[in-house]
């Protein structure tokens, strides 16, 4: 055997060997670059993308007063990304003076949104009843829009907290979805944006908005691009674009550095892996 | 910071660490873990149901506003439970007749109204920009929604799986596959933004945890974890010596 | 007998389904006030149903505690973890608000549910490693947009790469639009075509049982 074809074949070996890591070596790796950024931040500026201006430029349009609501329709397994969306677009709507409603459609997400809804409106300064409800979860996805569409004091009989909505000082003028001048679904899923768009704007005509996690994001881009949304926010980058239009870091623009980190280490391992896999020669792709 | 808060604290680390000890192996920690959050899910979900549903859906307009017809809706809520009587299953049949054919009829005209024909309009734009200073043939937009329109199309023919695959159809529906890589492509650069941002999440609040006003909880129970791990690990091999 | 059992949960489909298809149609204020009715009665069904789903779970635990199954301790812990989330929650009057069922919301619920879903940023991971190959044509262009799209979507990709973030969003709004768009009207044709078997009877799947 010559030199060179020792060399290669050592180099084949080598590629193969690396080609059958230990998976709990890749998910140290993980860990490690996670971790690393969320402690030693380096903080890079956020640009902003324009489906996240539109939502803003929106919600900056809208007069003092106006009924803004906010279905925080996912779970805890999503909170992550979406809490920090929640958060942004509330104190958002706070500012602004608009009247916030919130709700859920996913039973298990009813306290996370409970809080957020309250959390920020306490710190706003904002009054239970007055200045925002919390309506609760609505069971049934697509019936619940349905019903609001049609008589939101027969879909919530009370609110959250036990109180009739239909004495409730701020739902007085706000009888249906109708009533309601911009709707902003922040999704993990079905029920989420598609569900509030198919069966809520489409009859009763209200502006829509969507959130989503990264996950759906994708499947959402043919609705604003007919304008059935007018913006969307995905996943923890949207939430964070948003903190940086709000000019309140939060969460989100805390993750972004170490989100970079990772995103990284993922294009590197992927260039690794076809590195070796070309390197194992046509015999090794075969058995690869 | 309140007893309550700082006991939280360490029962979410520990419970957090448990699941993480799966990255391991799959191993007691885990499936401990695993079964709390179910029972606590399925608990949490009935309590809400109740209040949510039951007392302020149902008792509050049927017992104070004397909204007495939503017996109906109740008898049809009742019909699903008979499922679990064998000789009685048939009459669930009914709900789900009633929930499924609702459900069938109002989604036709609204899928096709908001998701089929809205798609479609929105597919077929005009190429070319007509402005004040005259007719704008070649634009960044125009491009961009005659590669949309060819796009859709093209995707529409791989899916019609009735025609077959050859000459024009084959040629078109290989555009198809090519849009369909780039779209399942950002999927994945987007799957994997999603659970890295889970993953910041969490850690962002190990690292909270790990401070010294949460008593250096999450140090304390990894170190904790990795010993029962161990303990665990050495367990099975003796088991399986005397075995 | 067989008249109840088989036709009129068939025929119950059939007359509904069509009614409230046709409703859309007819926005008379008879008609909104069916849709608004119905759509109560819906939700309230659906609280039942979420009944029937738990309790399917629990006869899989129940089971496995009764047959002593391999990990039946698990299951007991399943039951002891329900029951105590339910007494909790009941003597909290269901509120979350400075109560023991919030403290067992946010400690336990949401730190072991977000913990399980970040667990699959690990194996995203080592999928990325192991099996993103570019083997043909199609797996270069998949992996070539996936590396675009998680470059300039993070701060440090656009920092180091002017313009690249521009480039992600074209992807999505362009190419990544027009592919989800054909997936839309397909599954959405897909959807309808159901829904028109289920009316018509020739879809009874939902119905479940033999006879």
């Amino acid at each position: 055997m010559t030199q060179s074809s020792a060399e290669l074949t050592a180099m084949k070996d080598f590629a193969r060997r690396m080609l059958s890591l230990d998976r709990r070596l890749i998910f140290l790796l993980i860990a490690v670059v996670t971790l690393l950024p969320l402690l030693y931040p380096f903080r890079l500026p956020i640009r902003v993308s324009p489906e996240v201006r539109k939502i803003y430029d929106y919600m900056e349009s809208l007069p003092e007063g106006s009924v803004f609501l906010l279905s925080l329709d996912f779970d805890p397994s999503s909170k992550p990304e979406l809490y920090p969306m929640s958060i942004a677009l509330l104190r958002h709507a706070f500012r602004k003076n608009l009247k916030v409603v919130g709700m859920t459609l996913w039973i298990t997400g009813t306290s996370m949104a409970e809080s957020v809804v309250a959390g920020v409106a306490q710190e706003s300064g904002k009054e239970k009843g007055k200045d925002y409800v919390f309506l609760g979860y609505g069971p049934g996805g697509a019936n619940v829009i349905i019903s609001m569409g049609q008589d939101l004091y027969a879909t919530f009989p009370t609110d959250y907290y036990g109180a009739k909505t239909a004495e409730l000082p701020m739902l007085k003028e706000v009888r249906t979805l109708r009533d309601i001048q911009y709707v902003i679904s922040l999704s993990a899923g079905s029920p989420g944006v598609e569900t509030w768009y198919v069966y809520g704007k489409e009859k009763y005509d209200f502006e829509l908005g969507g959130g989503c996690t990264a996950v759906s994001a994708p499947g959402l881009y043919p609705l604003i691009d007919t304008g059935q949304i007018n913006g969307l926010l995905g996943g923890l980058r949207g939430a964070a674009e948003y903190e940086t239009l709000v000019g309140v870091a939060g969460k989100a623009t805390a993750g972004m550095d170490a989100q970079s980190a990772t995103h990284f280490l993922i294009i590197f391992l992927i260039v690794a892996c076809n590195l070796f896999y070309f390197l194992t020669g046509q015999e090794g792709r075969r058995r690869g | 910071m309140s007893t309550e808060m700082l006991i939280g604290a360490w029962v979410a680390t520990g419970l957090s660490l448990f699941m993480y000890s799966f990255l391991y192996k799959d191993n007691p920690f885990f499936k401990l873990g695993e079964h709390i959050y179910v029972g606590v899910s399925v608990g949490y979900g009935l309590v809400i149901t109740y209040y949510e549903v039951m007392v302020k859906k149902l008792y509050v307009p049927m017992v104070q506003q004397g909204d007495w017809w939503l017996i109906l809706p109740t008898l049809l809520g009742l019909l699903v439970l008979a499922r679990f009587i064998p000789a009685l299953a048939w009459l669930s049949r009914i709900s789900f007749a009633f929930i499924v054919g609702i459900g069938s009829g109002i989604a036709i005209p609204r899928v096709i109204s908001s998701l089929i024909l809205q798609q479609v309009q929105g597919t077929l734009k005009p190429l070319v920009t007509v402005g004040d200073g005259g007719v704008s043939w070649f634009t960044f937009a125009g491009l961009n929604t005659l590669l949309i329109l060819v796009g859709v199309v093209s995707v529409l023919f791989y899916f019609f799986f009735s025609i077959e695959h050859t000459g024009v159809v084959h040629r078109i529906a290989r555009v198809g596959i090519y849009f369909l890589m780039v779209s399942f492509g950002a999927a994945f650069g987007y799957t994997v933004m999603a659970r890295m941002s889970l993953l910041i999440g969490r850690f962002d609040e190990l690292i909270q945890y790990a401070s010294p006003d949460y008593g250096y909880a999450t140090l304390v129970l990894l170190a904790l974890v990795i010993a029962g791990l161990v303990l665990w690990e050495r367990g099975r091999t003796s088991e399986s010596d005397n075995g | 007998m067989i008249f109840w059992k088989r036709s009129f949960p068939v025929l119950l489909t059939f007359v509904l389904g069509v009614t409230f298809a046709l409703q859309y149609y007819v926005p008379l204020p008879a008609s909104e006030a069916l849709l608004s009715e119905v759509s109560v009665w819906n939700q309230i069904i659906a609280g039942f149903a979420v009944i029937l789903g738990v309790t399917s779970l629990l006869h899989v635990h129940y089971t496995k505690i009764r047959r002593q199954e391999a990990g039946w301790g698990y299951s007991v812990v399943l039951y002891l973890s329900m029951l105590s989330t339910l007494l909790v929650g009941l003597w909290s009057g269901g509120e979350s608000e400075n109560s023991a069922f919030g403290w067992l919301y946010s400690y336990i619920l949401v730190a072991l549910s977000s913990t399980m879903f970040s667990i699959l940023a690990f194996f995203v991971a080592s999928a990325a490693y192991r099996a993103f190959r570019a083997r043909s044509l199609e797996a270069t262009v998949l992996l070539a947009a996936a590396v675009l799209v998680m470059f300039g979507r993070v701060p440090l990709g656009e920092y180091l790469v002017s313009g690249v973030g521009q480039i992600s969003d074209w992807i999505m709004s362009v190419p990544n639009t027009a592919a989800r768009r054909g997936i839309i009207i397909g599954i959405s044709l897909g959807g309808i075509a159901t829904s028109i078997k289920i009316i018509f009877g020739i879809e009874r799947a939902y119905l479940g049982g033999r006879d």
